[in-house]
This record gives structure tokens, sequence and C-alpha cells, in this order.
């Protein structure tokens, strides 16, 4: 380790060095950290707070928010959808993404291929209010798009209520995320896809006369953690945070089965202005938030760290 | 061979770093001129193109109406005469009239710049969420528009708003308007809001065609209703009886309101909403559920999916024969082509035993430390005078606050009916639940409550659910501040 | 024989799953050209009675004020966002400081902040510092939001770079800052581009945020396309034209930086 030595004109040059190391990487991301975090903190006293109404109330409620928070069967309901959310949402992209971008990789480079990869993306580059409408209208039971299609096929009896029946509601939803989010995970694993000494490894396999699966799952997988883990932790928080898609195709409908936490908090706090009440359910999707990101933080730490 | 390719790469990389990190300055940089160029931008006289229209229409109608003196005062020179209004009224016939509002405004006050923030969401979703924040954080606004009832209650509960009580002396307006409505803006005595009209809840729309063909008359209560949409539902089984739209949850409660208010009777509604009247016990509240579970099959199914628009346009695309909805349909429908009166009919529903109307009203205050205090007086004298009224609520489609304007301005017979039985009796108005009497933070779960109810009639569950709303939220305290009849 | 069903099969899999992915699109693109009388039909995949172009002229009048300031606001705060993430991602992997295990810890947790939960606090921070209703406000909010993104991302890669490159410009004199930005960014570039792919389509199609702090001058595309549509009058065709007018400025973005994309490897080294 470098030491602040001084006195030394070696040592001093490190010193001034360092000074230029702290200010560039070290500085800016503890500012936004603290910025952050501040607020976070602001979240878990509200949560303690009185705040109900438009007006800011601080003074101090002890866990009254709390106890109301876990009465509720909202609440509960809300956990579960989102633990539903986490597992069917996020494997199933990961999967998927995986074929398709080692599909996209043994295409090979052709004419298009930016334009390709750029298409992948459009889910994600129009604003969810619109497509989140299209899905609403893909899902109609009676007129949706989906069902009209079957009927076209001839293929009635795969007709669906979609996002009208309750018990399945939720898939219906998870499954406009994968088709929001597949566009991401093929570039973030097309990018870990990238690296120089796993071409050259892939390169020496095909030469050997490895077939194209074997090649995915012996040598690529393994050697592409990084990216997978990435990707991993990215759709984890999306799926966790996820609101958009549960606010324009079914408001948390029909009764509670789609509400997921991050929408309830949106309607406690800015429709029904019990903000301690939102900061509550905040502090619950942080905590969840650490469940899922100590395994992650953990074994990152040991990779890293030692 | 691998070191080569690194510094081949190294090269051509460093020019690409290079262009990336100037492109990425000069973003910032652009980014940071805007930014402050922006906020300068917001704070000078700049001219606002808000008012795109340059029509020159000559009010031909006279209409009588008390002269609203307009005070000259001297202009203090401190004050720009400046507006900063918060709204919802974004697209189609919502922003015409809009841009008649501030056309009218600037009529009467011709020096003064508006500086509009529309927020798009029916019923000010989205409103309530911007203008939460930035309250909270100290930024209002001179004046929002807002529904009365429990959501100004919240306002004036966090002290944004001033008092104006002075103003509606001014303008005599507690005599100009129906009581309750008055009613729907005092809130401990004091007037807080000027209201520019009133929107009614419960009305069923249907269409012509339908009813002509198998020659209906609009139902005016439940047992009506049950056998029109039997009759329908019989004639034309590939059409729905009722459309419904339950994605937003109010409209179920919309629904259930039209049922309820015949059982319960003008009294007994109020006193529910008041947390007056336990539901366990409280017969009406059972029985209205069970007739609405009578009901439910008649219901277009699919309702979760669609919101309230797209249920309208169920019965234009001809899927579904009526919806109850408010006045403010009539735009949608006009904005499809379809004519009250023509194409559709509209009654307010029930109108047996006794002929009702629920309603809440869109209304400007005044912000507690407004920028613009003297010019935010100025606009809501503007918000109470009849040619404000007839310009905006004839194209928006509420019906007018002011009692003394003749309803044939309204285009449409639907209206023009309503607004004459308003007008002489102005007694039978009340506030509505979506408006609301509750507090906010009940109906928003008694919503869910209720659209749940309609997917799935479990009556017991329902009550117990909504006994625990009403404590749970204390409705009896937050409701105490309103009055109707003798309730 | 056993190939060919094979390959038969990936193929309906795969033109299903085109189906799947293309569908809304091709919705869209029918309703933005038709009237909202059609609409209301809900002949969703059918195309109106005649295709009305001008919708798109109307959507472009309302919309491209909007699409300039999304464009100005996005394109700055994913700038900055991805090159702080950079410079904190480096820190995070290679600095072994005794704050290092802690920061990256709370970084990472910091991904998982919802917007609305700090929408909030957020406004009343940029009312104290009077950037509230202005550009730079609502780039410092986003960039405030998506640093800790930025940095895990971009410290995970550089995690995984072989650190022989940076080990022998050290020992050839150079600082860790030169080191960084001659040496190590070049290398990233990739991950630079994803990072910022990532966060700029989050920051384009953010909404809460957009709507409390902007004004009618910097209004962004999401918020307009809500008000395009209206509160009463639900007017989808205008909405849609103007969303997919809009989606060309992500596109292109995402385009351009497919260049740097491709060139970080020995392209075509898995051609079959």
């Amino acid at each position: 380790m470098v030491s602040l030595g001084r006195g030394v004109t070696k040592a001093g040059r490190k010193f001034r060095t360092r000074i230029s190391e702290i200010l560039i990487f070290f500085l800016p991301l503890l500012f936004f950290t603290a910025i952050l975090y501040f607020m976070v903190t602001w979240t878990i006293y509200v949560s303690f707070s009185n705040w109900e109404g438009v007006e800011p109330k601080y003074d101090f409620a002890g866990l009254r928010w709390y106890e109301l928070m876990f009465s509720l069967s909202r609440t509960h309901i809300d956990v579960r959808n989102n633990l539903i959310w986490l597992i069917v949402g996020v494997l199933p992209t990961l999967f998927i993404a995986l074929f398709l971008a080692y599909f996209l990789e043994i295409w090979g480079a052709r004419k298009g291929e930016s334009i390709i990869r750029t298409l992948i993306l459009y889910p994600a580059s129009m604003s969810f209010i619109v497509t989140g409408t299209i899905w609403s209208w893909m899902y109609q039971p009676d007129k949706g798009v989906i069902n009209t299609l079957l009927r076209m096929l001839n293929l009635s009896f795969l007709e669906s209520r979609f996002i009208t029946d309750p018990a399945t509601a939720n898939y219906w939803l998870i499954l406009i995320f994968i088709w929001q989010y597949l566009g991401f995970a093929i570039i973030i694993l097309q990018a870990s896809f990238r690296t120089t000494e796993l071409q050259e490894m892939v390169e020496a396999a095909t030469i050997d006369g490895a077939g194209k699966l074997n090649t995915l799952f012996r040598i690529i997988l393994p050697n592409i953690r990084g990216g997978i883990l990435i990707l991993l932790s990215l759709l984890l928080i999306s799926a966790l945070k996820v609101f958009d898609i549960v606010y324009i195709v079914t408001f948390g409908g029909p009764g509670y089965s789609t509400d997921v936490l991050a929408f309830f908090m949106y309607i406690a706090t800015f429709q029904q202005h019990l903000v301690a009440l939102g900061a509550c359910l905040a502090v619950i999707i942080f905590v969840i938030a650490f469940i899922l990101v100590i395994p992650y933080t953990l074994y990152a730490l040991k990779r890293w760290f030692t | 061979m691998w070191k080569q390719e690194k510094n081949r790469r190294k090269i051509s990389r460093r020019e690409a770093l290079s262009t990336a990190g100037k492109i990425a300055v000069s973003v910032i940089i652009t980014g940071v001129v805007a930014g402050v160029g922006g906020y300068y931008l917001g704070s000078t006289t700049a001219p606002l193109a808000t008012i795109t229209k340059t029509e020159t229409r000559t009010e031909t109608r006279t209409v009588t109406v008390t002269a609203s003196p307009t005070i000259t005062a001297t202009p203090t020179p401190m004050e720009e005469r400046k507006l900063e209004i918060f709204h919802w009224w974004t697209a189609g016939g919502e922003r015409e009239a809009a841009d008649a509002m501030f056309r009218v405004f600037k009529q009467k006050y011709p020096d003064v710049q508006i500086v509009e923030n529309p927020v798009a969401g029916g019923g000010g979703v989205s409103h309530r969420v911007v203008l939460q924040a930035r309250l909270a954080a100290g930024l209002p606004p001179d004046t929002w528009q807002t529904l009365g009832g429990a959501e100004l209650k919240a306002y004036v509960d966090g002290g944004y708003l001033v008092p104006i009580d002075d103003l509606w002396d001014e303008l005599n307006y507690a005599n100009a308007i129906p009581k309750p409505l008055a009613d729907m803006v005092t809130i401990g005595g004091h007037r807080y809001t000027v209201p520019l009209n009133i929107h009614i809840q419960n009305i069923l729309y249907y269409d012509n065609k339908v009813f002509s063909e198998l020659g209906l008359k609009a139902p005016t209560n439940f047992d009506e209703l049950m056998n029109v949409v039997k009759a329908i539902k019989g004639a034309k089984p590939n059409i729905w009886p009722l459309a419904l739209g339950t994605k937003e949850k109010w409209e179920a409660a919309f629904v259930f309101d039209a049922i309820f208010l015949e059982v319960a009777g003008p009294e007994g509604y109020v006193k529910f909403y008041k947390g007056l009247s336990d539901p366990r016990t409280d017969p009406a509240f059972r029985t209205a559920l069970e007739k609405l579970k009578e009901l439910q099959p008649y219901i277009y199914p699919y309702h979760s999916g669609l919101t309230w628009d797209e249920s309208c346009g169920l019965v234009v695309s001809g899927d579904a024969a009526m919806v109850t909805m408010g006045t403010w349909a009539i735009g949608y429908f006009q904005s499809r082509g379809w004519s009250a009166g023509k194409e559709f009919g509209a009654v307010t529903y029930p109108q047996k035993p006794e002929r009702i109307l629920l309603g809440h009203t869109d209304s400007y205050g005044m912000a507690k430390g407004a920028p613009h205090p003297r010019t935010c007086r100025d606009w809501l004298r503007t918000v109470a005078s009849p040619e404000f009224q007839i310009a905006v609520d004839v194209t928006q489609g509420g019906l007018f606050a002011r009692l003394d304007i003749d309803p044939k301005e309204f285009p449409d017979p639907v209206r023009q009916e309503m607004q004459s039985y308003l007008r002489s009796n102005p007694g039978k108005l009340i506030l509505d639940q979506h408006g609301s009497i509750a507090p906010f933070s009940f109906t928003q779960a008694y919503w869910d409550v209720m659209a749940a109810f309609i997917v799935e009639p479990n009556v017991e569950k329902t009550i117990s659910d909504v006994a625990a709303l009403f404590e749970t939220y204390k409705v009896k305290e937050e409701a105490a501040w309103y009055h109707w009849g003798a309730v | 024989m056993n190939k060919s069903i094979t390959k038969y099969v990936l193929l309906l899999v795969l033109a299903i799953f085109l189906l799947w992915y293309l569908l809304p699109l091709y919705v869209v693109v029918m309703t933005s050209l038709k009237s909202p009388i059609e609409i209301t039909q809900r002949t969703y995949l059918l195309p109106g009675l005649e295709l009305r172009f001008e919708n798109y002229v109307e959507a472009f009048k309302l919309s491209h004020m909007s699409i300039i300031n999304s464009s100005i606001i996005t394109g700055a705060a994913t700038a900055i966002s991805t090159f702080f993430g950079g410079l904190g991602g480096y820190f995070l992997s290679r600095f072994k400081w005794k704050i290092s295990k802690p920061l990256f810890v709370l970084v990472v947790i910091g991904m998982f902040i919802p917007y609305q939960a700090v929408l909030i606090p957020l406004v009343q921070l940029m009312a104290t510092t009077r950037l509230a209703l202005t550009y730079a406000g609502l780039i410092l909010s986003y960039v405030l939001l998506n640093v800790p993104m930025a940095s895990t991302l971009m410290g995970t890669f550089f995690f995984g770079l072989p650190k022989e490159l940076e080990e022998s410009a050290e020992v050839d004199g150079a600082s860790k800052v030169q080191i960084f930005f001659r040496i190590v960014s070049p290398v990233a570039a990739p991950a630079y581009v994803s990072t910022a792919i990532i966060i700029f389509t989050q920051i384009w199609n953010e909404f809460l945020i957009a709507l409390t702090l902007s004004t009618p001058y910097t209004t962004p595309i999401t918020v307009k396309l809500a008000e395009i549509k209206g509160s009463y009058v639900a007017l989808y065709n205008l909405q849609m034209a103007a969303a997919l007018i809009s989606s060309l400025i992500p596109l292109t973005f995402f385009l351009v930086l497919q260049k740097y994309f491709i060139k970080g490897a020995l392209a075509g080294a898995l051609k079959g």
C-alpha cells in the first residue's frame, strides 16, 4: 500500500497523486451516494412519523403505521406478488436472453446486425404509457389482439381471460416484463461474450470440433459469470421496483391480485395522502432488497476483495 | 501478436474515446447552459403561446346577471401581472375549454401573463402527485384546479389555501350558485375556492338506436333498470346491457352509488359516507349490495381491464347498450362524433322516488404564499363570471355553477334539461363520494373493495371490509365538516 | 433426419417468438393511423378505412418540443451518470481502501431505491437549491438516482478485467488517473456502451419525476405523451403516433453506440 509520506520527493509525488485519485475517483461517488442516502434516511424517518395529509408532519409516531401496514391484507398480497415477480420474471428472461444472445452470435456478423440489435431494444424505446396501453389491448378477452388472432387461426381453445382472471393476471404481466427487458439482457450478455479471452477459447473449441450447445454450456457460461451477475441484479431490481406495468395495465386489479409494493406505495402516498404509510412500504422494499443483495454482496466481496 | 493487436486497438480507441469525451463534455455544457437558460426563461416575462386561438366571438345572447363589480385597485409596484396555474385539461375538448378559460381571462385583464402547468390524468390523479410534492417543497403555484370536498379539505388542513370569504361577498357568489355547491367548498365556515362547474356523477347513458329498436325507455329506478337489462339481453344476446370499466376502481363505486342512492335516499346516502351509519347494521347498504349482485351478470365481465373511456367506447362500438358515467363522458362521446340526444341519450339515474343529483365540482382557490395574489384574485373573479362559465362549461361537458345562466346556452337537450332541473331544484344536489365526502384515505380503499365486489359479489365480506375501512380511516371524524340538509 | 425436425421446431418457436415480440409494434402503427372513433371499434389488427398520415403531422407538432427536451435531459444525465459511474466503479474495484467495502454495499443497495420513495425529498432538495423547475434540476435528479447503478455495472466489469495492462503501465510510472483514462477506458468501451444504453432507457422512460419537476418549457416526452392522450378524450391515435416519432431518438442512440460495441473484440471469431 502506498503510504502518505512526507519529506521524500517520491512520497511527495505519491501524496499529490493520491489527492488527485481521491478527488477524481472517490469524491464523486461519495457525494452522490451521500445525497441518495440522505433521502433514504428521510424515508425511513418518515415511516416512523405521523405524516398523513398533504402537509409534512414530522412528529414521532413510533410503529403506528407499521402496525397498520402489517394488519392490511393488501400488504401480504403485495409481498407475495413481488416474490412471484422476482422468481418468475427474472429467471425466464435470463434463460431466453442467453439462448437468443448466443443464437445471434452464431448467426455471425452479417450485414444488418446492428439494425437487429437496435430493433431488439424497441420495446424499451417507447414510453411505458404507450406500451402498457397496447398490452392491455393485446390482453382484452373479447376483442383483444391475441384472442382475435387465435380465433382467426382456428385456435379458439387457446383463448384466455388473461389479466381479467385474478388467478393468472400476474403471469401475463410478467410476460410484458420479459418482453420489455429481453433487449437489455441480450445486450449485456453479448458484451460479456465479447471479451478477447472468451473469444479465443471459443475459437479453440470450434476448431476442436465442439458442438454449438456444448460450447455454450461448457465454455461460455462459466466464463461470463460477471455478465450474468450484472444481468441478474438488474433484473431483480427492476422486478422488485416494478410499477409502470402494473399502473398502466391493471392498476393492481382485478381486486388486489396484481398489486405490488411499489404501486401500493404510490397509492398510499399520493392518493390517500398517507405519506408515513407509503414510507413504511418503501422500507419493506429496502428490506427485501437487502435480503436479496446480501448473497450478491458476499459473493462479490469475496471475489473482489480477497 | 497479442501486444501488436493491443497497440493498434489502443490508438484507434484513443481517438474514439477523445471524440466520446468531447461529445460528453459538450452535452454536459449544453445541459448546464440549457438548465440555467431555462431557469431564467421561466422567470422572465416571455410571452407564452397558450392562447393560440384568435377568435372574435361576439356574444349576442343577453344574459341577465347581477353585475359583478371589478374593483380596480392601484397596482402594487412589486407584483408581476402573472398567474401560475395548475390544471388537468390537456387534450381535445378539455384543451379547448382550458384555452377558453384563458381567453376570457385575458379579455378582462389583458395585461396578465399566464403560466400554466397542465398535468394529464383524469380527475387529477397525476395532478395530485405533482401538487403534493410541490407544496411539500414550498413551491406553490398561485392557484390550482381542485375537486372540492375532502380533497379540498386536505389542502385546507395543510394550510395551503387562503380563505376567500371576502371575495365571495364581493361577488355575492353564495346566492348565485346552489347552496349544496357552496357547501362543497366551505370548510369550517369559510369559503376556499370558486367552483366553475358541476359534474354530475349519476348519469345513465344509453344507445338511442338500441333503445328505439327495442322500444325501451330510459329506466328511472332499479326495477325498471332490471327490466331493461333483461330485455336487452334477451333480444340482443351479443350486446352487454351495461358497460363498465373498473381499471381505475372508482367506476365501480358509480354503479353502486346509483343503486344505493335509491335505496338509502339522500339523507341515508350522506349519513353513510359521513361514517354515521354502520355498514353492518345499515339495511340500505346490504340491500344495495344485493341488488348490485342481481345486476352483475348483465354487466360487461372484462371490466377490470378497461378504463372509463374505454367503457364508454363499448357503447359507441355497439358492444354495450348503457353506461353509468359522469357528465364528462359527454365530451368523450362528442370526440367520437356522437351527439347528445341523437346517437345517445342520457338521464340522471335514479329518478324515483326522488330525483337527486350527485355531483362534484372543478374549482380554483388561492394558494397561501401565492407569488401573485392580486392577479389570482382577478382570476377568481373571472372564474365566477357568467361569460367564463358559458365559454368553458359548454366545451368541457359540465353544468354551469351559476344558476342565472340560461340553460339554452348548452347545444344539447340533455344538459339543457339537467341545468333547468338544477335551477328549479338547487337543493337536490349532493356531494358525491367521488368528489368526495369521506376522506381520500378511505375513498381509495373503498373503491378497491367495490371493484372487487363486482368481480366476485360476496356481500358479507364486502360489508365487513367496508366497516373495517370506516374505522381504520376514521371517517366519522374526517367527514364531519360536510353538511347536507339536516345531516 | 433428426436434425431437420429440430430445425423445423426451432423455426416454429422462433416464428412464434417473433410474432409475440413484434405484434405490439404492429398495433401501435395501426392505431396511429386511425381516427378516434375507429379505435373505439377495437379492430386492432385491421387498418382503418383510410390511413391518416395527418395524425403524424399533428403528433409531431404537439411533441417535437418535448422530444428535444427529453433528448437534452436524458443525454446529459446519461453522459454524466456513465462518466461518474466509470470513475466510481473503478474505485470500487481497484482501490482496496477501508471504506471500499461498506461503500460498495451502500452503492448496490442504492440501486434498489424506487423513485416514488424519494420523490418528495427530492423535490424538497431541488427547491432548496433553487434548481427545481429547470433542466439542471431534472438532470441532477436523474444523475443522483443512476450513479449507483452505473457504478455497479462498471465496477463489475472492471473486476472482470485482468490487471496486467494496468500493472505494466504502473510499473512504467503512470498514475492511476492516467491509466484509467488512457488504458482502461478504451478497453471498457462495451461496458460503457451497455451502461449508457441501460441508463438512457431508464431515464427516457421515467415518468414520475419528470412529471413533478418539469414545467411547460421543459416537458419531457413521457409526460407529453400522457398529455396528448388527454384526460377526457382519449386520443390514442395521436399518442401512438407521437410515441413512434419519439422512439426514433433512443433507437438512433442505440444504433450509434453499436459501433463501439462491435469493435471490442476479434469480430467474427464465432463464425461457424
